[in-house]
Parts: C-alpha cells; structure tokens; sequence
C-alpha cells in the first residue's frame, strides 16, 4: 500500500490528540509540557506533509518558526518551572491553588 | 520591499534593544530613570507614527505577488496608534511600580517594549504566519512580565498558569493553521478571501478556521478559553495585567476583525448564531462570577471576560455597523482600563493586600485618585457621559436591527442588558468601599509622580472625550472599518 497524505495526517491528529490528553490529564508540569510541544509537533507533521503533497513549500517555512518559537516558549517555561520549584519544592499543578476565590 | 512600511516597528525594537544594553552602563540606583526615557522614546514614536500612510500597501510580498503578509491601512495605522499610546501609559505606571522587583526593572521596561512590537505586527498581519508569530512574541513576553515578581508564589503561578494554558491555545491554534494551509494551499488572508465560496464547503477547512478562533478566544479571554483570566490578572504585577488587559486583548481583537471580516466573511455569515452564542455566555459567566470578588485586581479579570463578551457583540453583528462599535468599545475600554490600573498600581505599589475593602478611605488620602478610579468603574459600567456607555450603546444599536428579523438578536440583546444591570452592582461596590467604607487605618496621603499624574489626566481626559464627542473618533474609525468586508447571513438585511 502506497503511504499518502491521509496517513500523515493520521498521525498528526493521533499526536495532537495525544499531546492535549496529556495537557488536560496530566498532574506534572514538566510531563504537560513536554505534552504541549508534542501538539505543536503534530502541527509541524501536519505541515510538511501538507507541503510535499501540495508542491507547496511555504508549508515547510511556516514550520520553522513554529520550531523556532517553541525553542523560546521551553527556555522560558523551563526558567519559570525551575522558579517555581525554588519556590515552592513542587512541579505539581495540585500545589498551584493558592489564586483562588 | 519598501521599508519606510515598518519603520514604527522598526524604531520600537531598536528602543527595546537600547533599553536593554543601557543597563549595562547604568548603576543600579538610576535604572527607574530609563523608563522615562523608554516612555519618551514611545511618546515619540506615536508622534512618527501619526504621519503613516492610510492608504492600502502591502509588504513582505512574493516575486509576482499583489498581496503581501503585511498590510498597512487605515485599520492597521489606527491599532498601531492604539498600542503605542496603551504602551507609554503602561510604561509610567511601571516606573512607579518599579520599587517591586528585587531585580531586572530595565529588563521589565524592555519587554513592554517588545510585547509593543509583538502588537504592532498584529495590527498589520495579512497572513497567517505572520499573525502566529507575531502572537507568540505577545505570549512568550507576557509569561515573563506576569512571573515577574519572582519573590512572590502568585506571581509565579500566574505566570505558570498562562504558560500552560497560553501554549495549549497556541498549539491548538496551530494546528488549525495547518489544515487551514493543507485545504486552501495558502495562508494569506487575501488569496483565502478570493477562495471563501468553495473552501466554506470544505470540512477540513472550517475545523482548521475553528481551531485558528481557539487561539484569538483566548487572547481576548472569551468563552471557552476565559478561564486563565481571574488568576493571572490576580497574580501578576499590576503594569503587567493591565498591559495585558489592553494591549493584548485589543490585539486578538484586531485579529479577530481581520480574519473574520476581511479574510473570511462568507463563513463568518454562516456561523453568526456561533458567535452570538458565544457573546452571551461570556457576557453572563463573567458578570456572574465578578459579583462575589473581594480582590480588586481578580474583580478586573472577571470585568475583562465581561468586556470580551460585549466587544463579540460587535462580531455577532457580522456588519460594519458592529465593526465601528467594537473600534469604540476597545479605545474607550483603553482608557478606561489604564485609568484604572494606573491607581491600583500606585496603591499595590505601597500595600501588600489587594482586597477592595483597603480600598476605604481613600477619598480622604487620595482625592484625585479616588476621583480617577471612581471615574473609571463608572465608565466601565456604562454611566453616561463617559466613554463606555457610547460604547455599549454602539454595538447594542448594531445589533437591534437584527433582531426584528432573527429572534435570536433579540435574545442576545436582553442578556448584553442583564450583563450592564449585574456589572453596575459589581463596579459600584468598588465606589462605595472608596467613598463609603469602613473605618480607614490609615490617612496618609499617598504620593505620586509627574508621570503617574500625567498618565491618569491622559486617560481621564480620554474617558470624557470618548464620551462627550463620539462624533470625532467614529470618523477617525470610519475609513479602518471600510477596510473590512463583513458580509450579512442570508436572508438578513441591515435595515429592517
């Protein structure tokens, strides 16, 4: 069987599925983390595909900055992790109710 | 390509990078004095920008192409003004908050200044790549500028909260961007307007188009994504959460316009009772839940949902009408909101507790500030003559003559009403803690600076002017809403 566009796509949405389970399930930032970059990577999946498909290639420069901004979002969100554990000893999302009503 | 397009960008990321090297020439003790200089630098840069061309021209265009990712028009030019003038009131209130942050005050004044430039490319997106890579400049600075004070937990975990739930939005946003890319085989907003008739046929499409509206919903913290709103504005500094209360929901807004209106209004057309739905249910969450809040500052998120839903009145109106009073709406909302963030601000600046109840005799401590943010909640409320009542009244006129053709306009009319009858409860309560509260402890007059006082005369002189004079800016805005092309539903006619 031939591999086409579908598959790709399949994949994609499996990861991007995947990624915002363990965003919404998940009770460690570090693992909701690393779930958010697996969607944005399931969009880059998406992308290139969608590019090679299409004989179109700004597809693929789309997902250089994607690549590019989700290197900023880590340095910054593991800088504001490691905060927090100085903080407080927890990487737990339990612990983060002290903003409430 | 023709670089005098971005030369108010350009200016501004050369002064945040100025900014930022100052500091390394500076001693500690003089660093507050480089937000002056970074307020001035902006002040003038408003005044350059004044001068921008209003008429159509794009930039960053393919060999060949007539269309570019950006675009400079009437739209454009007015948000830019917009986001400068939020940014230089937001920088005064920073000089005074300053004495806060254990480190880094220059570092704070720098990234205003590149969550500005972040703005300012909204303002001008045509594409959708520009528009996510200017939205995550937005994102990522505004994670740092809300965990600012890193010696407090709630600033850290309101900084902690918005990078989940910001980074889970802009990940669902871009994968919309990529099935929109895979069905239309482009991103850019005028060669997918050409293309709206089939693509609205396309599934792909519209859940790509869905996902895309995930992302802008959160930035303007609409219902279903409103939920990080109350702790982060909470938690954060105070320059920080009204920067982010103007600056970055006006420039989801501006995104919101684009895409909806010029990009795609066929589709918009089709899902008017979507966005309707969504008006109402964010004016009554955020009405609701603000009645029981005590802290000041978590009253003003749940305003800002509120507000977000009002300012989608405008979007469920799907017409140019609804356009002009979103326009108004947010430049009054600018005021308003920085009018009152500039006195919270100088008050936080000295207490730890941001309960309303300290709030109480400020009347006597504080004349002129006390006049300020009583002015302000009035607004807010929609007290005539000030700015948000013309506001409000706009967009609710956009939508009445809609609602003698489709019950459902008129649904959305009676909940905008209960949500204004709840939020003149809610603000009121801040007035009377102000003018009537318990015993104060405390009686000392508290102390501001020029450019506190200026920056507060600024917005209140805004507030009057928006309200008194709404003809002046409704032609200032008149050629920005022709850029758009909002297209009614079927069946629908603007005058009944």
């Amino acid at each position: 069987m031939e591999t086409g566009l579908p598959h790709y796509l399949i994949v994609s949405a499996l990861l991007f599925s995947l990624g915002l389970l363990g965003v919404i399930a998940r009770r460690s930032l570090l693992v909701m983390y690393m779930s958010l970059e697996l969607m944005l990577n399931a969009a880059n999946l998406a992308l290139v595909a969608f590019s090679r498909f299409n004989q179109n290639l700004n597809g693929q420069v789309m997902v250089f900055f994607i690549i590019t901004v989700a290197a900023a979002e880590v340095a910054v969100g593991l800088a504001l992790i490691v905060a927090l554990f100085r903080k407080r000893q927890t990487s737990h999302v339990e612990d983060l109710a002290s903003l409430k009503l | 390509m023709n670089s005098s397009l971005i030369v108010v960008e350009i200016l501004v990321g050369l002064l945040g990078l100025g900014v930022l090297l100052a500091d390394l020439w500076l001693p500690a003790r003089n660093r507050r004095q480089l937000g002056w200089a970074a307020a001035l630098g902006v002040g003038i840069i408003f005044f350059v920008s004044l001068k921008d061309a209003a008429e159509v021209t794009y930039a960053f265009t393919a060999p060949g192409a007539k269309t570019g990712m950006f675009v400079q028009d009437s739209l454009a030019v007015f948000f830019k003004q917009f986001f400068l003038l939020a940014a230089l009131v937001v920088i005064l209130m920073a000089v005074e908050y300053s004495d806060r942050f254990a480190t880094g005050v220059s570092e704070y004044f720098s990234l205003i200044l590149f969550a500005l430039l972040g703005m300012l490319f909204t303002a001008s997106t045509n594409d959708f790549t520009l528009m996510f890579a200017s939205l995550e400049l937005i994102t990522i600075t505004f994670v740092i500028l809300n965990s600012f004070q890193r010696d407090r937990a709630s600033s850290i975990e309101a900084g902690v909260k918005y990078l989940i739930l910001g980074g889970t939005s802009s990940a669902i946003m871009v994968f919309g961007i990529a099935l929109v890319f895979g069905s239309a085989g482009t991103t850019n907003f005028n060669e997918i307007a050409a293309a709206q008739k089939t693509l609205a046929t396309s599934p792909v499409f519209l859940t790509g188009l869905l996902f895309v509206l995930g992302g802008l919903l959160f930035k303007i913290a609409a219902f279903p994504f409103q939920i990080w709103a109350p702790d982060v504005y909470q938690g954060s500094p105070a320059p920080s959460t009204a920067f982010l209360a103007v600056g970055s929901k006006a420039a989801g807004i501006v995104l919101l316009l684009r895409v909806l209106f010029s990009a795609v209004p066929a589709i918009t057309a089709q899902w008017h009772h979507l966005f309707a739905g969504i008006a109402a249910i964010t004016i009554l969450y955020g009405s609701l839940c603000a009645i029981p809040q005590r802290s000041i500052k978590r009253l003003m998120g749940y305003s800002s949902i509120a507000n977000a839903g009002f300012l989608l009145l405008g979007i469920a109106a799907v017409s140019k009408a609804g356009a002009t009073g979103i326009i108004y709406y947010i430049a009054g909302y600018l005021f308003t909101v920085l009018a009152a963030f500039t006195v919270i601000s100088v008050i936080l600046a000295r207490t730890e507790s941001d309960d309303i109840s300290s709030l109480s005799g400020l009347a006597r401590r504080s004349p002129g500030l006390a006049a300020g943010l009583t002015l302000a909640m009035a607004s807010l409320a929609g007290i005539p003559p000030l700015a948000g009542f013309v506001g409000k009244f706009l967009l609710l006129k956009a939508i009445i003559p809609l609602g003698a053709q489709d019950p459902v306009y008129y649904g959305l009319l009676a909940v905008a009403v209960i949500g204004v009858v709840i939020s003149i409860y809610y603000y009121f309560g801040v007035i009377r803690a102000i003018y009537w509260g318990g015993k104060p402890t405390d009686l000392t007059p508290i102390p501001t600076s020029w450019g506190v006082r200026g920056a507060l005369l600024l917005c209140v002189i805004g507030i009057f002017w928006l309200g008194v004079m709404p003809d002046t800016l409704i032609q200032i805005s008149t050629p920005a809403v022709e850029v758009l092309r909002p297209e009614l539903p079927l069946g629908l006619q603007a005058k009944p």
